[in-house]
């Protein structure tokens, strides 16, 4: 099997792998980040979503081979000690139930805000569009959001 | 209550700190005997260095149980919350029927909980008062610490080994709500630190030395077994390590998920099955069975006075037929396990809310004694009543059985999560209600017709006992009408049922609420009128094991109503509908919708829900229960399950849709201040969302929706 090498959360990683698995299971399965979550390997639930040069991708949806030569950034690496805006609007919020889903919530709207710094509830609508959470923790991911963005208390 | 039984003992050996076992059990129904014999199945741990670990018997699912539990224990011990770890039980000799469903929660843990508190700080401060050699009514608790006269001040942790050497006091007061310091107030989730860093271990993030991930190749068709297959193609996969056949199908091992699911795939295409006995089975053949059971002989599961002889001697008679789907759970981590077995003993990690009864099937199919396996109960990525089921911890062990010991994850993927559910069946409902000359309501008939939940988990014949279950939410019907009559016809199907959340109440309720809006609406009432007057001035209501007393739903459904805004003008194409229910005689909810219908969409823009769940331990966590299950209520109004050959249409959430953020309405929670015993929160606001958005529906188009899952064609 060819090599593959990949930054993942700011360390070169070389990974020997098939260059079709999905990043996703390089992530949880070869290098142990298992913050990166499994939920529908269709790109319709948004678990699995990562930074790819600091664009919010559907990991499951993304080949090894894609990935490589390009700078991943997980939950995990996210910030060294949950101090991220993003991190701390949501626990401000307590937008977690049980919080599988909300590793790829958070690093969707970490991405969102670092390309629109004052998302109105329509960007926010769309930048979620691909996301489900079972738990129905929506209003308080809204409010997390606009909270992270500096628009609410 | 207390003089029941001894409740808390001392458990810890020397050295450990104070350890006290506690028992926590449901309230018993009355009449019920209580043992006789203490097995504690809780533990409180003082340690010496001043931490705190609390075990909890009832699994986190996203409820909250391991923030609100906690606080009831910390409150009355006076605990410092940031030294506390809260740790999942292992089912075993101390912890013998562990489970978690029903919104029993806190209810059924509440008062031992701070009773124990209470014990723990009174030995800690007689502790205190001995080495001090002060009156212990001269000393105070807080934050960790007994606090005596002048400036005296000691650790938890520092008398912790003399308190575990004095007896434990066998009814210690309990703080009076005014005193509480966490009980009442907004606690953010204990979990929530470690979930933003991708930290909280799931069942499907267990990572043992060595482990194998497994896919298994299952029939379509539930029941159904592989005839034939080759498995040269699969094991050409790299990763691949085998294949093995298992009970459930052909599980696929390898050393990356990704391979045991590619490797599934290849051994996919060259199997042939015997798909068995429920090979034909269709969701339109069993709805014609539902329609004929509709009318045909049926179990009781109410009766008031004659309601047959009512409807004949009516005025006038309203008839309608209500549908609800069969509904897939579509929690968002699917199912998974990992089992280990070793010469030193054998291990299940997985998420479940059935830990006792994953540790006996389990262990069962290893061959194994329960208590030779140790359960470890990880948290659960959506629970919703699909993880009482074992069936996903057994297939793991019946792996690693065949593989030799594991370790071994067996991981389902999206749809076979969907495809073999223990889905929530679909039922019919007739509903008849006869009107006196005058436009009253002078009889109601609710007829149910569909598969049994109860009988496909606990086997057996028909029998009319499963009645009362099936009719949940029907027989409690809150309304004083002269003559009513709740039945149940079950129709048999061949697919493995169980409950999701929210019950059998969930299309109940539905068919129940609407059709009674369709009286208020042919009789030319206001349906909030309607139902305060029918509600009348009933108190203590007893429906067969439950009691509700009505005098509290009247109270939640006219502060909702009131909130809403009910009776005021709206434009045209928008509307307001309601809906109350006291689910299980215990906690009592009114959920009042506003919506619009515009070019046949239809767009939910607010649901205002008002509860008397009793006293609310955690004002936060109930809010996020409202929430959430609003969510999952709406979510059944756009989703099914069809069955066509034997086998769901659906296999993913393109075509099983789960509501998503931009659909989410505004939620506004309003809680009625209580001092009643907490009761419960996790299913209560799901049954009323359906009901209460379709009424909405009616009085913003005059389109009355009798049938679940709406599409844009309903609105035409």
């Amino acid at each position: 099997m060819p090599d593959y090498q990949l930054t993942v959360n700011g360390r070169l990683r070389t990974v020997d792998g098939e260059a079709d698995t999905p990043l996703l299971w390089v992530l949880r399965d070869t290098l142990g980040l298992t913050g990166t979550k499994f939920g529908c390997g269709q790109g319709v639930c948004g678990s699995c979503t990562v930074h790819l040069d600091g664009k919010a991708v559907k990991s499951c949806q993304t080949s090894l081979r894609e990935a490589a030569g390009h700078t991943i950034v997980t939950v995990e690496g996210l910030s060294k000690d949950g101090t991220h805006p993003v991190q701390q609007a949501w626990l401000a919020e307590d937008v977690a139930q049980c919080g599988y889903c909300q590793p790829g919530m958070i690093m969707t709207a970490a991405a969102l805000l670092k390309h629109k710094a004052h998302p109105t509830d329509g960007d926010i609508d769309e930048a979620f569009a691909d996301h489900v959470c079972r738990c129905g923790t929506y209003p308080r991911v809204r409010k997390a959001v606009l909270r992270a963005a500096g628009g609410a208390k | 209550m207390t003089s029941r039984r001894e409740f808390l003992k001392v458990t810890g050996a020397a050295g450990a700190g104070l350890v006290l076992g506690l028992h926590l059990e449901a309230k018993p129904r009355p009449g019920e005997a209580a043992g006789a014999e203490f097995r504690p199945n809780a533990f409180l741990a003082l340690r010496p260095d001043g931490t705190v670990r609390i075990t909890v018997p009832k699994t986190e699912m996203g409820q909250g149980v391991r923030t609100a539990l906690p606080m009831a224990l910390a409150e009355e011990l006076d605990l410092d919350w940031s030294r506390i770890e809260v740790v999942n039980a292992n089912p075993g000799p101390d912890f013998k029927s562990m489970q978690t469903g029903g919104s029993t929660s806190v209810s059924s843990t509440w008062t031992p909980l701070r009773k124990a508190g209470a014990a723990a700080r009174q030995m800690l401060v007689a502790a205190a008062a001995a080495h001090w050699k002060v009156d212990a009514q001269a000393c105070s608790t807080g934050n960790g610490f007994v606090l005596g006269p002048g400036d005296r001040k000691l650790g938890y942790g520092e008398l912790a080994e003399a308190a575990a050497k004095l007896p434990v006091p066998k009814d210690p007061p309990l703080k009076k709500a005014g005193e509480y310091r966490l009980l009442g107030k907004r606690m953010p989730r204990f979990d929530g630190p470690a979930i933003v860093t991708g930290k909280a271990v799931f069942g499907l993030d267990v990572r043992r030395p060595g482990q194998r991930f497994a896919a298994v190749l299952r029939c379509q068709v539930p029941g159904g077994q592989p005839k034939a297959w080759d498995e040269t193609k699969a094991k050409a996969v790299k990763g691949v390590k085998a294949v093995v056949k298992v009970p459930t199908g052909l599980a696929v091992v390898a050393d990356s998920t990704w391979a045991a699911f590619k490797g599934r795939e290849a051994l996919a295409a060259t199997a042939t099955w015997d798909e068995g006995a429920g090979k034909e089975f269709s969701s339109t053949a069993l709805e014609a069975q539902m329609r004929t059971a509709l009318t045909g002989p049926a179990d009781e599961a109410r009766k008031a006075g004659d309601a047959e002889k009512a409807l004949a001697a009516a005025a006038k008679v309203m008839e309608a037929e209500y549908a609800f789907p069969y509904q897939a759970h579509a929690t968002v981590e699917p199912m998974n396990a990992t089992v280990q077995v070793q010469a030193e003993g054998a291990e299940l990690w997985t998420g479940t809310q059935s830990p006792n009864r994953a540790q006996s099937t389990a262990a069962a199919a290893l061959g194994l004694k329960p208590e030779q396996l140790k359960v470890n109960v990880a948290l659960i990525g959506g629970g919703f009543g699909r993880r009482l089921g074992t069936d996903f911890s057994t297939e793991a062990a019946q792996v690693a059985k065949a593989l030799g010991g594991g370790p071994v994850q067996v991981v389902w993927n999206r749809e076979d999560d969907l495809r073999h559910d223990l889905h929530h069946p679909a039922t019919l409902h007739r509903m008849r209600a006869g009107l006196d000359a005058a436009g009253g309501l002078s009889a109601w008939a609710h007829r149910i017709a569909g598969p049994s939940i109860l009988r496909s988990w606990m086997g057996g014949q028909k029998s009319p006992a499963m009645a009362s279950a099936e009719a949940n939410g029907a027989l409690d019907i809150p309304y004083a009408i002269p003559a009513i009559k709740v039945d149940y016809a079950e129709v048999e199907a061949p697919t493995p049922l169980g409950w999701w959340r929210g019950i059998e109440i969930v299309p109940n309720v539905f068919a129940r609420e609407c059709f009674l809006d369709e009286v208020a609406h042919a009789t030319g009432k206001d349906p909030l009128r309607l139902r305060l007057d029918l509600m009348g001035n009933q108190v203590i209501v007893r429906f067969g094991r439950d009691e509700a007393d009505i005098r509290r739903l009247k109270k939640v459904l006219r502060m909702a109503a009131e909130k809403a805004g009910w009776g005021r003008k709206l434009p045209a194409g928008r509307g307001l509908g309601l809906a109350c229910h006291a689910y299980d005689g215990r906690t009592y909810a009114a959920e009042v919708a506003e919506v619009s219908v515009e070019k046949g969409q239809l767009r939910i823009h607010k649901i205002t829900c008002a509860v008397d769940c009793g006293f609310v331990v955690n004002p936060a966590g109930l809010e996020a229960q409202v929430e959430g299950g609003i969510a999952f209520g709406l979510s059944a109004l756009f989703s099914q399950i069809t069955w066509d050959k034997g086998r769901t249409v659906e296999t993913g959430y393109h075509d099983f849709p789960v509501l998503r953020l931009a659909d989410m309405p505004a939620i506004d929670t309003v809680i009625v201040a209580s001092a009643e015993a907490p009761s419960g929160m996790g299913e209560p606001p799901v049954p009323l969302a359906i009901p209460a958005v379709l009424n909405a529906v009616f009085a913003a188009t005059g389109k009355r929706i009798r049938r679940v899952p709406v599409s844009s064609d309903s609105f035409k």
